[in-house]
């Protein structure tokens, strides 16, 4: 996390340099429609939003910016990189939109704009199918928790865990996969990650993971991200009314039926993130 | 561990076979060039030559990658993530190419070098003849070397996005839950890879002018 902040504050840093060189202004949705495509930025490793099955890379974010592309008229071309990546990437133009999704949260609509939410994101714990010593989420105090690092879940389980009479031993891997096979493997107790994404894995694997309910975290919302900047404007305007066609006309639900089992009530805009 | 997930990592080491390939042969062409300024001797090019090399050795090739990646559109170039991964990986080996070289060149006898002046060789025939067959000789067993450091540090340019042998086995674990299996198929391709790279660098090596029969 050390060597990864300071590598994030180098790049940053040189990009903020950069920046005031930087010349580079136009119309971002007439740039993608000329082109006839828009890049998503993504990583590959967040079921059931974006993961590898049998090589192909698939799930909800693909399905749903084909709607999205459909609507707009464009072609969907994926750029697939490591999370802590993927910001800066973004901001240094190397795709239009990011899909991830990311959690709606104060700090990240200071400096990026959000799509209406897609599915719930409050985070709870899966742990290993039969583990008697977490039955809810509090029982997680002084245990090994793994979490993706540079994510908002990090966040929020290193705020629960100031809550708990024992700190919770917060281990950080560079994607969630990581810390499930981990978990599978009995190296840690459990993993503290969006309800969406482990009751996915949990339906996955049964008999080896199982989610502990009730979610701890404040009730908050995945949503796609992009530039807040005027040139950006334009495009994150098309794809939040594409968004809100696909929820109005239950595409949504259909879509997240198909990868959640179940379809969630979601806003049309977060305005003011729990956290 | 299916044979289809086995099928996967061999595609994605297609990715790590090219990236690394054509890096090392763009990185050798520029390294040619450095290692002539380095030999110059007139400070105009050896400084340049000095300031580039310590960068690229001195700067962890993960940091390059990302600086090449995200810096490179701020002053309007936005290159692809292919490009970007092999401009990073030539660059970088070019500069320790360029480092071997230059070694190379100086391990010239300067006696061999004065007799084929004193037979009337000609500059150039001096170059072509004596210093380039002794150099190259010098230098090809640490060529070889370079070679699979950069097969090797190819798993690096998932950073920027492409999706090789190393993050194709991570990837396939993630979603098939067989870690071992994956991370040990891919050890072994790395292996077999480079093991056919030492092979064939010994081959040529006893081919080369010079090599005793």
């Amino acid at each position: 996390m050390r060597k990864n902040s300071l590598l994030k504050g180098l790049v940053g840093a040189a990009v903020l340099f950069g920046a005031t060189i930087s010349a580079h202004a136009a119309d971002t949705l007439a740039a993608v429609k000329a082109a006839g495509t828009m890049k998503v930025g993504t990583e590959t490793a967040f079921a059931p939003f974006d993961f590898i099955d049998a090589g192909e890379h698939v799930g909800l974010n693909v399905d749903l910016f084909n709607e999205i592309g459909k609507e707009l008229g464009v072609k969907i071309e994926w750029v697939t990189l490591p999370w802590d990546g993927v910001f800066p990437a973004l901001e240094a133009g190397k795709f239009d939109v990011v899909a991830g999704p990311a959690t709606i949260t104060k700090k990240r609509m200071e400096r990026y704009r959000f799509t209406p939410p897609l599915a719930e994101a409050t985070i709870a714990i899966l742990k290993k199918a039969g583990d008697q010593t977490i039955s809810k989420p509090e029982d997680i105090a002084g245990k090994k928790i793994g979490v993706g690092k540079a994510t908002a879940q990090l966040d929020q389980l290193k705020e629960f865990s100031e809550a708990l009479p024992t700190k919770v031993d917060i281990r950080e891997y560079p994607a969630f996969t990581e810390s499930y096979a981990d978990l599978a493997a009995g190296r840690i107790a459990g993993v503290a990650n969006s309800l969406p994404n482990i009751a996915f894995v949990a339906k996955q694997r049964e008999g080896t993971f199982e989610v502990v309910l009730p979610p701890f975290g404040k009730k908050s919302y995945f949503g796609f991200i992009g530039l807040k900047d005027a040139d950006h404007a334009p495009l994150m305007d098309a794809i939040d009314a594409a968004m809100l066609k696909i929820k109005a006309d239950g595409r949504m639900a259909t879509l997240q039926k198909k990868w959640f089992g179940a379809s969630f009530d979601t806003p049309d805009s977060v305005k003011d993130p729990a956290f | 561990m299916s044979v289809k997930l086995f099928e996967l990592l061999l595609q994605a080491s297609i990715y790590t076979v090219t990236i690394s390939v054509v890096s090392i042969l763009i990185g050798f062409a520029i390294a040619i060039f450095l290692s002539g300024m380095l030999l110059s001797g007139r400070g105009l090019f050896v400084r340049p030559a000095q300031i580039f090399i310590s960068f690229f050795r001195g700067v962890p090739l993960l940091v390059q990658l990302l600086l090449i990646y995200n810096l490179l559109p701020v002053i309007g170039i936005n290159v692809p993530s292919i490009v970007a991964a092999i401009i990073g990986l030539s660059l970088c080996t070019a500069a320790y190419q360029a480092e071997n070289l230059r070694g190379g060149f100086a391990s010239v006898p300067p006696g061999l070098v004065e007799s084929a002046e004193m037979v009337g060789l000609t500059p150039r025939q001096i170059f072509r003849r004596v210093k380039v067959p002794i150099a190259l000789r010098l230098t090809f067993p640490a060529l070889v070397n370079e070679a699979i450091l950069i097969l090797k540090a190819s798993s690096l340019v998932s950073v920027v996005g492409i999706v090789e042998l190393t993050r194709m086995a991570q990837d396939l674990a993630g979603s098939t839950f067989l870690p071992l299996q994956l991370f040990a198929s891919a050890g072994l391709i790395y292996l077999v890879i480079n093991w056919l790279v030492a092979l064939a660098g010994g081959l040529i090596e006893n081919r080369l002018p010079g090599a005793p029969r």
